[in-house]
Parts: C-alpha cells; sequence; structure tokens
C-alpha cells in the first residue's frame, strides 16, 4: 500500500480539488481544536494519577483521540476519496486492571495521538499557504477591475504590494494571477499528498494491513491454482478421453460401412469392433482417474475412508490413522486429502516404501502428520513439491513444517486451523 | 490420394491413418506439431493436408497458422482443418485467403466416415467446405432479427448448403429440385440479404459467413 508520488502533478478533476481544498479548511480547524483537547486531558490526567480519576482522564483522552482520528478517517474518505478502513476496536479483556492496560496501551489510539498532534503545525501551514496562495491568485486576477475601481492616485491594493502605474500594468497582474490560481490546485494536490501519506501510516492500523496483504497475495494464489486446475482438467479430458471416443467412433463407421456393403468382409469387421471396444474401455479408464483427480468419490465419507482406499489402491505401504473429533469442513477435507496424497508419493518415492499417516484435531487445529524412515534430506526448495504444498496450505492459513535430517526420519506436519 | 495428417493425439492420428489406408488412399507423412507440418507440406506437396488446430506448444491455434501460412505460401494447396470445437472465428480467418481448396470441419464429422471422406475429396478438388455444425451454430447466433427472418424456410435451407460450400449442383441434388429452381433461390436469397450476386461458389461461403456473423 505504498503511495505512489502523484503520477500526475495535476488533481483528477475540479471535484477533487474542491473537495481537497474543503479538507485543508476543516482539517487545518479541526487541528488545533483536537490538539488543545488532548493536551488539556493529558496534563490533567498525569496531574490526577495519583487518584485513579487520573487513569480515568488518561483513559478519555485516548478515546477521544481516537475518535478524532476516526473522524479524520472519515472525512479523507468523503473529501480526499481515500477510503481506509476502521481499525479494529481495542482488545478488551475482563478485569480492571487488564481494561486499563487495554486502553491505555492501545495502540491504535497512541497513532492517533502522533497523527493530531503532527498534524496541527502541518495543517496550519497548510490552510495559511493554500489560503494566502489563493487569495493573492484572486487579487491579482480581478486587478485591472479593481484598478478600475480605486481612485485616480491610489492604485495599489492593500495586500500583496499589489501596485500598477497603468491600466495595462495590471493586466500583467492579471496574468501572473491566472497562473497562479492555475496552478492552485495542483499545490493543494500535493500537500494533501503529504496528508495521504500520513493517514495511510498512522491512521490504518497496521496489523489490519499486514491481514489483508496477506489475504491479497493467498487469493491470488487460490485463483491461480483454480484456473490452472482447470486447465488441466480440459486438456485432460480432450487429449485422454475425447481422443478415446472420436477413434472409437471413427472405427464404427467403418464397421457400419463394411456391414452396409454388398461384400461384408467379417474379419475386417471384427478387428473394427475389436478396436472400438479397447478404445471405449481405455475412455472409461481416462474418466475414472479424471474423476478421482478432481474430487475422489471415498472423500464423501470422510478422511479415514479415504485416505485408507487412496493408500491401499496406489500401492502405497501407509498405516492410516485418523483420530478426529469432529468432520471437519470439507474445504479442509480436499486440501488435507491431496496434501496427504502428494506426501504419501513422495515417501514411497524418497523414504524407505513405508510411511505412517496420522490426522488429528487438537486446540482448534487440524493437523496432518506424514512420517516415514527414508534417507531424509528433504526440505522445503521454492518451486519443488514441499513448497507447493506450503502454497496451497496458506489460503486456508496453514502451514507446513519440515524435520528431515540426514539418515531420516522424516517428518512432515501440516497444520490447518479449524473454524468455529 | 496422397495425404499429410497432422495430429498431436497419437489415438487419433493412428485412427486416421488406418481409415484412409482402408479407403485407398495413402499418408505420406503424419507429423504431431506445426513445424513437422510445415516441413512435411513443402516437401512432399500432397493432394490434401489434414491438419488439427491445436497442437502443442501452446495448443491453442498453432495448426490454423500453419495451414494459413502454407495457402499462402502456394495458393490452392489443399488443407482441410479440424477443430473440436465451433470456433467461428477460426473458421473466418482460414477463409479470408484464397478461396477454394480449405474446409473446416469437426473432430466429430469423423465418425460419419463417408461424409468425411467426401469432404476430403471436395478440398482436395478445389472447393470450399463448412462443417453444417458451424453453419448451424452461426444461423443460431444470428437470432430471428433481420432480413435472414424474411426468408422463408425453403431459403435458409439453401442458404445453409451455400454455407457448407455446397455448389448449385450438389444442393439441386440434396434437396431434390432442379437446377434452375435453385438458381432462381440463390438470386433471391442474395437478393433479401443485400449480397453482392457472386458465381464463384467459394467466394460465396465467405460471404454468407461474413454475412451470418456480424
Amino acid at each position: 500500500m505504498n503511495p505512489a508520488f502523484p503520477r500526475a502533478l495535476w488533481p483528477a478533476s475540479g471535484r477533487q480539488t474542491l473537495g481537497e481544498a474543503l479538507w485543508i479548511v476543516v482539517t487545518g480547524l479541526l487541528a488545533p481544536v483536537a490538539v488543545v483537547l488532548l493536551l488539556a486531558g493529558t496534563v490533567l490526567g498525569l496531574a490526577l494519577t495519583p487518584v485513579l480519576l487520573g487513569f480515568l482522564v488518561l483513559v478519555g483522552m485516548l478515546r477521544v483521540a481516537r475518535g478524532f482520528g476516526g473522524v479524520h478517517r472519515r472525512l479523507a474518505g468523503r473529501l480526499l476519496g481515500l477510503p481506509l478502513p476502521p481499525p479494529g476496536p481495542a482488545g478488551l479483556e475482563p478485569g480492571l486492571w487488564n481494561w486499563l492496560v487495554a486502553r491505555l496501551g492501545d495502540r491504535m489510539a497512541w497513532r492517533s495521538v502522533a497523527y493530531l498532534l503532527l498534524r496541527l503545525p502541518l495543517g496550519l501551514i497548510m490552510l495559511f499557504a493554500s489560503g494566502a496562495l489563493g487569495f493573492f491568485g484572486l487579487a491579482s486576477f480581478s486587478y485591472p477591475i479593481t484598478w478600475l475601481m480605486r481612485g485616480p492616485y491610489h492604485h495599489g491594493l492593500p495586500v500583496y504590494n499589489i501596485d500598477s502605474q497603468s491600466w495595462a500594468g495590471s493586466l500583467v497582474w492579471c496574468a501572473g494571477g491566472a497562473l497562479v490560481l492555475l496552478v492552485w490546485p495542483a499545490f493543494v494536490h500535493v500537500f494533501t499528498w503529504a496528508d495521504r501519506l500520513l493517514l495511510r501510516a498512522l491512521v490504518v492500523d497496521p496489523q489490519l494491513r499486514e491481514r489483508v496483504r496477506f489475504l491479497e497475495e493467498t487469493r491470488a494464489t487460490a485463483l491461480d491454482d483454480a484456473a490452472e486446475q482447470l486447465r488441466r482438467i480440459e486438456r485432460d479430458l480432450h487429449d485422454g478421453a475425447q481422443a478415446q471416443l472420436v477413434a472409437m467412433a471413427m472405427k464404427l463407421g467403418l464397421a457400419k460401412e463394411e456391414l452396409a456393403a454388398g461384400e461384408i468382409d467379417l474379419d475386417q469387421v471384427r478387428a473394427l469392433v475389436d478396436a472400438a471396444h479397447a478404445n471405449a474401455k481405455q475412455a472409461l479408464v481416462e474418466l475414472r482417474d479424471l474423476a478421482r483427480g478432481i474430487h475422489p468419490a471415498a472423500l464423501d465419507k470422510g478422511l479415514s475412508t479415504a485416505l485408507s482406499t487412496l493408500a491401499s489402491s496406489a500401492g502405497f505401504a501407509a498405516t492410516v490413522s485418523v483420530e478426529l473429533s469432529r468432520r471437519p469442513p470439507p474445504s479442509l477435507e480436499t486440501i488435507v486429502y491431496f496434501a496427504a496424497a502428494e506426501l504419501m508419493t513422495n515417501a514411497s518415492k524418497h523414504g524407505a516404501g513405508r510411511c505412517a499417516v496420522l490426522v488429528d484435531d487438537r486446540e482448534e487445529t487440524l493437523q496432518l502428520t506424514v512420517i516415514d524412515h527414508g534417507a531424509g534430506g528433504a526440505e522445503i526448495v521454492p518451486g519443488g513439491g514441499l513448497a507447493g504444498i506450503a502454497e496451497r496450505l496458506r489460503p486456508a492459513d496453514g502451514e507446513l513444517t519440515v524435520s528431515s535430517p540426514r539418515g531420516g526420519p522424516t517428518v512432515v506436519a501440516a497444520v490447518l486451523p479449524l473454524p468455529g | 490420394m496422397r495425404i499429410v495428417i497432422a495430429e498431436d493425439s497419437a489415438i487419433l492420428r493412428q485412427g486416421l491413418v488406418e481409415l484412409l489406408g482402408l479407403r485407398g488412399h495413402q499418408v505420406v507423412e503424419a507429423v504431431k506439431n506445426a513445424d513437422d507440418l510445415r516441413a512435411a507440406v513443402r516437401e512432399h506437396r500432397p493432394d490434401v493436408s489434414i491438419v488439427d488446430i491445436r497442437m502443442p506448444p501452446t495448443h491453442t491455434d498453432e495448426g490454423l497458422r500453419a495451414a494459413i501460412e502454407l495457402r499462402a505460401e502456394r495458393p490452392g494447396c489443399a488443407i482441410l482443418v479440424f477443430s473440436q470445437y465451433v470456433e467461428t472465428n477460426y473458421a473466418k480467418q482460414l477463409l479470408a485467403g484464397e478461396a477454394g481448396a480449405v474446409g473446416y470441419l469437426l473432430k466429430d464429422r469423423v465418425a460419419e466416415v463417408s461424409d468425411f471422406l467426401t469432404a476430403l475429396e471436395r478440398v482436395a478438388a478445389g472447393e470450399t467446405v463448412l462443417d453444417p455444425e458451424v453453419v448451424r451454430q452461426l444461423f443460431a447466433a444470428t437470432g430471428h432479427a433481420g432480413p435472414l427472418a424474411e426468408l422463408t424456410p425453403r431459403e435458409r435451407e439453401i442458404l445453409g448448403l451455400m454455407a457448407q460450400g455446397r455448389s448449385n449442383s450438389a444442393i439441386a441434388a440434396e434437396t431434390f429440385l432442379s437446377a434452375g429452381s435453385v438458381e432462381k433461390y440463390v438470386t433471391s436469397i442474395f437478393g433479401k440479404l443485400g449480397l453482392p450476386p457472386s458465381d464463384e461458389d467459394n467466394r460465396r461461403v465467405l460471404a454468407v459467413l461474413r454475412y451470418l456473423d456480424s
């Protein structure tokens, strides 16, 4: 979420300039109010600290700070067009002491305090600078008119030393004023750029930001995965079952023609029908394999059945032990199933052939452990199989750990949080 | 006829070779990808080539592009292009170049052995062939609005046959009409659709295709 330097120094539209100008005015006026309140609260609170009342006042001050932060955030949303997510609530726990600690240690509140303190000088500078500039622009621009309205001896304006002896000279001022007015929106835009930076840095909960970034990444992974899988299914269908069926149709077509001919070559027909039959059987095999690759039917009966079936049908020498207090949601079952399948394949290739597969749930997590007594030395290498499994666990907030010293045993554990 | 086959699926390639062999044709070479296809056609100069649109490496339209290239190189190079799915866009690209000696068929059509072989022979003879299923989908896609709706059922049928690349005499044979009636219908159709009259069967296909797809 790093803000890029304004790509165009120019604001996007007149509406944006209006919003930004309004922002500068409102927050410029709000800043001193906020700071005064905060200072008063802090002083009072510290003074009364020996008494509990002091702490309460401090807590109140922090909540006011948070409130102001919220006001600024909402203003930023309306006026600057910068929608920011609200921070999560302060994690409160029961008990007076915990409550105090939570309230006084509320990081978001302190960040708001920092923001407001920083904003005060910034806001005042912005307000006066843009105000002065704008006023100068207007005064200069309208000088030709006001020149005519002023008396014959006093042509100068009381502000900014705008003065000219001749009407022609006033036109020069007018041109300058026009230039300033043209540039003014950009000026305001650049100012608010600094403000946007501050807002993004201080008013947004960093934990939230982290979480959002994590979710965006894993969602992209999940979507890519899904698309890739669909592509693979389509290719498998096209190259496998469809090709077999077309070949079968060809052969049967030929057989039909042969049977309709005057002299039937039975040997020919037999050969064709045999071949067509073989095509049909192969197509069935391809379809069955494909279906199993998408969603094994055994999985409907639960992980225990699915994994045992997988081990026996694929010929893995695996001991499967599933101990679950309740059935996890189907999405997690699928993830665990395919992870286990891949790990079992690994074990049978690199391990000693035998492996143990354990699935259990404890402390709100679903855990899959695969142990084999092979040569060891497995690790999560970028682009490798284990990394692929870890990547597929991430969208479900799962983690993969590997312990594989040389000489074995290799223990791979996948941990997924259970909802609810 | 001497034939070159380009098909990446081994099963299908095998099946086609057998099929053509049984019917007395000679498969001079059977290749798996577009580059080999280009080499084979340039070397052997077959009477007709059968080309699968989807081939490695990207499995999108390698075959189609090779076909267009070969036809641009040597006009009259007869190529029958195969596709698993109806892609009207591909049909248009294929027919956009030189008309004649080109065909676009669905792979399913292979199941109708005699239809497939007839189409092959027609392409080799220099005609333009478009799969009836492609034509049907094009009709369906344009909906019932517009001048198409003004055609009588008979005229729509003849339009469909024209789109498949049939000559007037072939249409007459198929619809049991006289050649004269067919000509009258054709003129009437072209008039109603506002298409320039065209004697050449091959050009007709393209015109109709463009019209249906617009």
